[in-house]
């Protein structure tokens, strides 16, 4: 061994080592293969004054090696409060019948129509498996299956994806199919019918309510519809340096069946804005769209910043744009804080419209769901996370979201200047998570 | 009287779009000469610089956000509908 | 095959299991049996791991299919490929002294304190398949002329240590481990309140004269040990012994030969169990001159003649 060298001798040493030592990601190992992963959350949604939601999700994944990987989730959640239903408020009470045709509720003056039949429990379960087929490809199957008392969605997909250049570019593409049933508390309505409401005119008594009924079903169709959806994704995902890699998708979708939404109401109004009678919406029968999106991860020394953007267009002229952005900042070996803002803005259906004027001829297609129309979202949020020294982990994040859905040039006649037509929507979610 | 809307311009729309494309044009363009070699993964290999990190916690917000708002997924596959949208 | 346990003491756990034909200890900074427990668990387990996959004693492992492809490629996964990448890092910072395909070696020379040294012919037609820079690999193969073998047992378990070093900070990032296997070791990071680690340790007893002792006495030498990795490279009664000559179980790989007149045992206390293995081992090749390498290379060490 030549001695001149001698010095040199440790430092070649301690960087083969350290190679050797922060080389990929099998020394890494933190479970031992075939072991089941539990990730596990509860999270709470609430709206102040509407809608809340308690939802539950238990995943489970299991490495069989040689890139075998089973995942299988459960999510329940519940869901209660008030959703708007896209009539306008006026200066006036208003009586509503609700959707199943039994009973009413009445809004009060200047108040937003709020419809708080709205509970339902919700069971999902998903399955997912990886498996490679050959050198550097690998194909993913997933199932789901979910079921509300009032909906019941199953669906199928299958993705396979490649890796090139040393796994510094992995291409993927995948097709999803959805296939959901609706059928709705009440019956189907009657695009664009009118709303039956019981104020006295069908006189009282059991014939009374029978012809109540009768009216009321005569805006109903009693069976249950379908929607198909039809997925296609285009991924690529490309290492940049040891610090950062990107990802590009696109993806398009295309939706035919029933895609309306059967609690949604709109108000048909006079000149002066006082609303004349309420109708159920009515949207098309089919959507295609396009969205491309944009993901870079980075890697500080105790830092990672993972920042995404979306952009969105469809056949029914909603354009949207989503920035989400967080950066997980670890505090420590066991610890970290991730600081979370996601800006959200959309553009209206084109056959949106807040309501409907009874001089112009109804239109094929109208909708006053605001969450079709104009609006930006904003979400700010904190999670903290704690790594136990058992290998468990556990994690508390606090969110606020708030929508402020805008006019998109629609005038307010009449009595409807002096409403607000397009409240902002503040919700805090709070979620607890707990792995092992 | 009839109701009066404003269209937007589709014209930023397309704009938008031809920037989109051009960053993906120089995001791809020397794909081979990007990356890294194998004994250069350690930050990369990290959990929380996968791709799914926080899987749980995506599908969450992935489902408020497919029910309060009109675009969804883009992401990966939606996997799982509701009667919520 | 899959046994471990655990025995409390006053201030720590121990947890204990026997791999790589040696008893393996983790001393852990904890009082709580099931922190250890699950540790222990996951470190022997990454311990098997290690020994099925590269033992050259099995015949259903990545090392038995690359010894017995006689000429033809083999693939290979990631964490073969690091491990052949650093291995041939040795190659070159030992210029050649260090080839792990130097264990065909073996089949001549048997270390039992015996009197059995191999002929030159023998040797001679081993040296044939010996010569790591005749080995070509890459991320994905690994290709040897026919006949030739690889032996990883001279970087085996202190990669094992430090694997599982490093497997015991993902799992318990803010607890002090000390991982022994057999006298490698490795401690996670300090513990609380800076104290040390005490570890037993086989050492040659100081007064062994060079030539009369046949035998060498062994003490249990307690070290005390905050961070880092230590390991040994040493006899370990393996030798042989011809004609009033100690030839030591240190091979030269371009000779065929043991070295002569080396140290029995020496000792390196480096950052990493890989790095102070690989530096006792190379400290042994230099035989005669082991001391003066080692003091030109600084690093902490003992050696015993």
């Amino acid at each position: 061994m030549q001695l001149s060298k001698s010095k040199r001798i440790t430092t070649l040493l301690a960087t083969a080592t350290c190679t050797l030592l922060n080389a990929g990601v099998q020394a890494q190992e933190t479970k031992s293969e075939n072991d089941w992963q539990f990730d596990t959350a509860i999270l709470y949604y609430g709206e102040t004054d509407r809608v809340s939601l308690l939802e539950g999700v238990v995943s489970a994944t299991k490495d069989f090696g040689d890139q075998r990987v089973l995942n299988t989730k459960l999510v329940i959640d519940t869901l209660t409060g008030a959703s708007a239903t896209g009539a306008v408020s006026q200066p006036y009470a208003q009586t509503f019948s609700r959707p199943s045709g039994d009973g009413q509720y009445t809004t009060s003056p200047n108040e937003l129509p709020l419809d708080d039949t709205f509970k339902d429990t919700r069971v999902q379960l998903s399955a997912n498996w990886t498996q490679p087929i050959y050198k550097d490809t690998r194909v993913n199957l997933g199932a789901n299956i979910s079921r509300e008392y009032d909906y019941l969605s199953v669906g199928t997909s299958v993705s396979a994806e490649r890796d090139f250049y040393n796994k510094n570019t992995t291409a993927l593409f995948g097709l999803s199919y959805q296939f959901d049933s609706i059928d709705p508390v009440g019956g189907r309505p009657i695009g664009l019918s009118t709303m039956v409401v019981d104020e006295g005119q069908f006189g009282a008594g059991g014939a009374g309510e029978d012809a109540f009924e009768a009216a009321f079903d005569q805006t109903r169709i009693t069976d249950t519809d379908d929607k198909s959806t039809i997925d296609a994704l285009f991924g690529l995902t490309q290492v940049i340096n040891r610090r950062m890699l990107v990802q590009l998708n696109y993806s398009y979708s295309t939706s035919s069946g029933y895609l309306n939404d059967p609690y949604k109401l709109l108000s048909l109004v006079n000149n002066n804005g006082e609303t004349q009678s309420i109708l159920h919406e009515n949207r098309p029968d089919s959507r295609a769209k396009h969205s491309v999106y944009a993901q870079t991860k980075y890697a500080f020394d105790n830092a990672v910043a993972d920042v995404s953007y979306r952009f969105a267009t469809d056949d029914w002229d909603i354009t949207s744009h989503t920035i989400d952005s967080k950066l997980r900042y670890n505090l420590s070996e066991s610890d970290y804080i991730q600081p979370h803002f996601r800006y959200y803005q959309q553009s209206e259906a084109d056959f949106y419209r807040p309501y409907l004027n009874d001089i112009d001829a109804l239109p094929a297609f109208a909708s006053a769901d605001y969450r079709l129309g104009e609006m930006t979202a904003i979400t700010v949020g904190l999670k903290y996370g704690h790594k136990m020294n058992n290998g468990h982990e556990w994690g508390v994040r606090a969110e606020y979201y708030q929508q402020d859905p805008k006019n998109a040039g629609f005038e307010n006649i009449g009595v409807l200047a002096n409403q607000d037509l397009y409240p902002s929507v503040k919700a805090f979610i709070l979620q607890f998570s707990y792995s092992f | 009287m009839n109701i009066i809307k404003i269209k937007t311009s589709k014209n930023h729309t397309k704009n938008l779009i031809s920037v989109f494309f051009i960053i993906t044009a120089m995001q791809l363009g020397g794909c081979a000469n990007l990356g890294v070699q194998p004994w250069e993964r350690d930050l990369l290999a990290k959990d929380e610089m996968a791709l799914n990190a926080d899987a749980v916690d995506i599908g969450l917000d992935e489902h408020i956000y497919f029910s309060k708002e009109g675009t969804s997924g883009g992401r990966s596959f939606a996997g799982g509908g509701c009667g919520c949208n | 095959m899959s046994d471990w346990k655990i025995q409390t003491a006053d201030d720590h756990i121990k947890g204990s299991f026997f791999c790589m034909a040696s008893p393996c200890e983790l001393l852990i900074d904890t009082t709580d049996p099931l922190v250890a427990s699950h540790i222990t668990k996951h470190a022997a387990a990454e311990a098997f791991r290690i020994e099925q996959k590269f033992s050259r004693y099995r015949n259903d492992n990545i090392v038995s299919a690359i010894n017995q492809a006689q000429g033809k490629s083999v693939a290979i996964d990631d964490e073969t490929f690091q491990l052949l990448t650093f291995a041939n890092s040795c190659f070159e910072i030992s210029d050649g002294m260090f080839d792990i395909t130097s264990g065909v070696l073996r089949r001549a020379w048997t270390f039992d304190g015996s009197d059995n040294v191999p002929n030159e012919e023998t040797i001679n037609q081993l040296l044939a398949f010996i010569g790591w820079d005749r080995v070509n690999f890459d991320q994905q193969q690994i290709t040897m002329p026919p006949g030739f073998e690889i032996d990883l047992g001279g970087i085996g378990k202190e990669y094992a240590v430090d694997c599982v070093a490093k497997l015991c900070t993902t799992l318990a990032p803010a607890l002090s481990i000390l991982v022994n296997f057999g006298g490698d070791i490795q401690v996670t990071q300090k513990k609380k309140e800076g104290k040390y680690w005490l570890v037993g340790i086989e050492m040659p007893a100081q007064d062994t004269s060079k030539t009369k002792n046949n035998n060498t006495t062994y003490n249990t030498v307690m070290v005390k040990i905050a961070r880092g990795g230590l390991a040994t490279s040493g006899d370990a009664n393996r030798y042989l012994l011809h004609n009033g000559v100690r030839y030591s179980h240190v091979l030269n790989p371009q000779l065929g030969k043991p070295i002569m007149d080396g140290p029995r045992s020496v000792t390196i206390a480096s950052d990493h169990c890989v790095q102070a293995g690989l530096m006792a081992t190379l400290a042994l090749l230099q035989g005669k001159q082991a001391e003066q390498f080692l003091i030109e290379q600084e690093v902490t060490y003992w050696c015993y003649w």
